[in-house]
């Protein structure tokens, strides 16, 4: 691999990363309720491709079904909403620990294989998901999806969440807490497992490691945020429907991964943003996007594999 | 982004099993025995149609993968392609048997410049540079086949030679998915005899097991990739055309047809091409008579069957490899 390995120091929060949620903090104050809205999605984006990445840049599992951790969490918020009392935080939640719990699963089966087979295994379980999500018509609303899903009144009778602003915050509180968990993930000894089955999976598992259980715990965890992404997502937009669980939005997914520079946490957040920004303006301009989007993506698997975030601190050190 | 429901894929392709007339059997218990056979029958034939479909899917894949150890994303791109290649080719010439000259010709071209301009500078990287390349293969080549043809479903219409009905045991049968029966039978024993007895089907199965070795020899390997991605390429498009008359051309092939070929790739084994023959039939047999008794769980049931052969057999059910 070819990818950079600069892991943050262990222990202490670097300064830049205080700087960017202060920014991020005060966007509120200066960006109009359009951008705002594009913001609070390439958020959720950001948490969703960041927890691909935990299983495509650090243990080197292609996964071509991480849409599934999305839809499962999007789809159990949105039930949760609109038929239990459950608080919106809480519903968030909620959801995010059963697309965990699910990951368990998918993981155990799809870790019997390895490589392009595994790939296409997680790609069969999303497909799967999209299945049911058609035809499970009482609870997912089918073709139509759920809609008109709520923002409840949160616990305690906090209303901030019914705000677009404050929904913001929920957001990106939810995004700050869950890069700082993942990269005290990755510098600990579990990621040292993670990536030595990226580097070499034999040489790890004849050093002593169950790999496998190493693997399906990183894919419970990738599914825990993503579907947390996915949790986000619903209550944001309104609805939910099947397209969040369609393969394309997978390989979407991945697409922000590979772009922003797997292995780096922050490298797929920016590329989630770089996608949506992308996307709406080339929108604009265009109707076929989707062709300079591919163009784009190409050249960037062909010529900076290291992605944005590669190409920027490469610039930065010289 | 254009994501297309699948779920009206059974009912459109197996609407014959629908009508009366291949209903199962209402009166006495003799009779149901005397109707049970043409009923099987005629959905025997069915997925056996289908199971060509999916086996010129199939086996492109398994073919490039084999050769090439990488997954070609686009391949079902590809066999969209050819369906609006097909039907472009109608248009042009009048003549359905044009269409399934040139389209898989023009298909498989594309694809070998493909290979020859792109993908052939990733060998030295890993398996997932392939894959996401071809992925994005995908997306400029499905926007620009929107911008040719449009959004719209096009109709291609059954030659004339093959339009009408003929009736096994009473039980009206199209002539057309016969036709398909037979091209599948005639495009996997021709594969089958190319790969065994010609000079080019040896280099083939040379590469596929030590590319080194035979670049030692003194082969082109390269050349021999590029023709090998061409040529499954064209397969995918060859079904594409044949598909055309009975789905019509549309933007949801893509999405459909890549997870189909990459199911029965994964269950016939990875480079298996017989691997591929049997899966297709499995895979067709399943949907077809999954969507007849099970209709809610039949777009699960491929699937389910996928893990099932995968939890028993890592490797495929012909695969080397586990």
């Amino acid at each position: 691999m070819t990818v950079q390995e600069r892991h943050p120091s262990n222990k202490k929060i670097p300064l830049a990363f205080l700087c960017v949620a202060v920014v991020l903090a005060l966007a509120p104050l200066g960006l109009p309720l359009f951008a705002m809205t594009l913001l609070t999605e390439a958020l959720i984006l950001g948490l969703l491709a960041m927890s691909l990445d935990l299983m495509v840049g650090y243990t080197r599992l292609i996964s071509f079904g991480h849409a599934a951790a999305y839809g499962l969490g999007a789809y159990a918020s949105g039930y949760l909403l609109l038929h239990t009392p459950l608080a919106l935080p809480f519903a968030v939640l909620a959801a995010s620990v059963l697309a965990g719990v699910v990951a368990i699963g998918v993981a155990w089966v799809c870790t019997l294989t390895k490589g392009v087979s595994f790939s296409m295994l997680t790609l069969a379980f999303a497909q799967l998901l999209y299945a049911v999500a058609f035809k499970w018509t009482s609870v997912t609303g089918a073709s139509d999806g759920l809609a008109g899903i709520p923002r409840t009144s949160g616990p305690f009778g906090v209303t901030v969440f019914q705000t677009k602003n404050g929904y913001y915050y929920l957001v990106l509180v939810c995004l700050l807490g869950a890069y700082l968990f993942c990269r005290s993930l990755v510098g600990s000894p579990f990621g040292a497992v993670l990536r030595g089955i990226r580097e070499n999976e034999a040489k790890t598992l004849s050093l002593g490691y169950n790999t496998r259980l190493y693997k399906i715990a990183v894919v419970a965890v990738s599914f825990a945020l993503g579907g947390l992404a996915g949790a986000l997502y619903s209550p944001f937009a309104g609805f939910a429907n099947t397209e969040l669980v369609f393969w394309l939005f997978s390989g979407q997914v991945l697409i922000m991964v590979i772009v922003g520079g797997q292995g780096t946490l922050i490298g797929p957040i920016l590329g989630a943003a770089f996608f949506m920004l992308l996307e709406h303006v080339l929108s604009q301009y265009t109707e076929s996007w989707a062709l300079f989007f591919g163009l784009i993506f190409i050249g960037f698997v062909m010529f900076a594999p290291q992605g944005i975030w590669g190409l920027l601190t490469r610039r930065a050190r010289v | 982004m254009a994501g297309r429901p699948l779920s009206t894929r059974g009912e459109r392709l197996f609407h014959c099993s629908r009508t009366p007339r291949c209903g199962r059997p209402v009166s006495s218990e003799s009779s149901a025995v005397m109707d049970i056979l043409p009923f099987l029958l005629v959905q025997c034939l069915n997925a056996l149609s289908q199971a060509a479909l999916l086996f010129f899917l199939g086996v492109g894949l398994t073919l490039i993968f084999g050769i090439m150890r990488i997954v070609n994303f686009a391949h079902g791109t590809f066999y969209m392609f050819g369906a609006f290649l097909g039907y472009s080719a109608v248009r042009v010439t009048g003549s359905f048997w044009a269409g399934l000259v040139l389209g898989p010709m023009v298909a498989g071209g594309i694809g070998a410049a493909f290979e020859l301009g792109l993908l052939r500078r990733l060998y030295k990287r890993d398996d997932s540079a392939f894959l996401m390349v071809t992925f994005g293969l995908t997306l400029v080549l499905g926007e620009i086949i929107r911008l040719v043809w449009g959004v719209n479903a096009l109709q291609v219409e059954v030659p004339d030679a093959l339009s009408g009905i003929v009736f096994l045991l009473d039980e009206p049968f199209p002539v057309y998915r016969l036709f398909l029966v037979a091209s599948g039978a005639i495009v996997a024993v021709g594969i089958w005899q190319f790969l065994e007895r010609t000079r080019l089907g040896l280099l083939i199965r040379a590469t596929s097991q030590n590319a080194e070795m035979v670049h030692a020899l003194g082969v082109d390997v390269n050349l021999v990739r590029s023709g090998i991605f061409g040529i499954g390429c064209g397969l995918a498009a060859l079904g594409g055309v044949l598909a055309a008359p009975l789905l019509s051309a549309s933007l949801g092939m893509a999405g459909n047809a890549i997870i189909d070929a990459f199911v029965i790739v994964i269950i016939g084994g990875m480079g298996s091409f017989p691997g591929s023959l049997l899966a297709a039939i499995l895979v067709a047999f399943v949907q077809v008579f999954g969507t007849y008794y099970f209709p809610d769980f039949a777009m699960a049931a491929m699937y389910l069957l996928m893990l099932l052969v995968l939890v028993v057999r890592p490797g495929g059910l012909l695969g080397k490899e586990a």
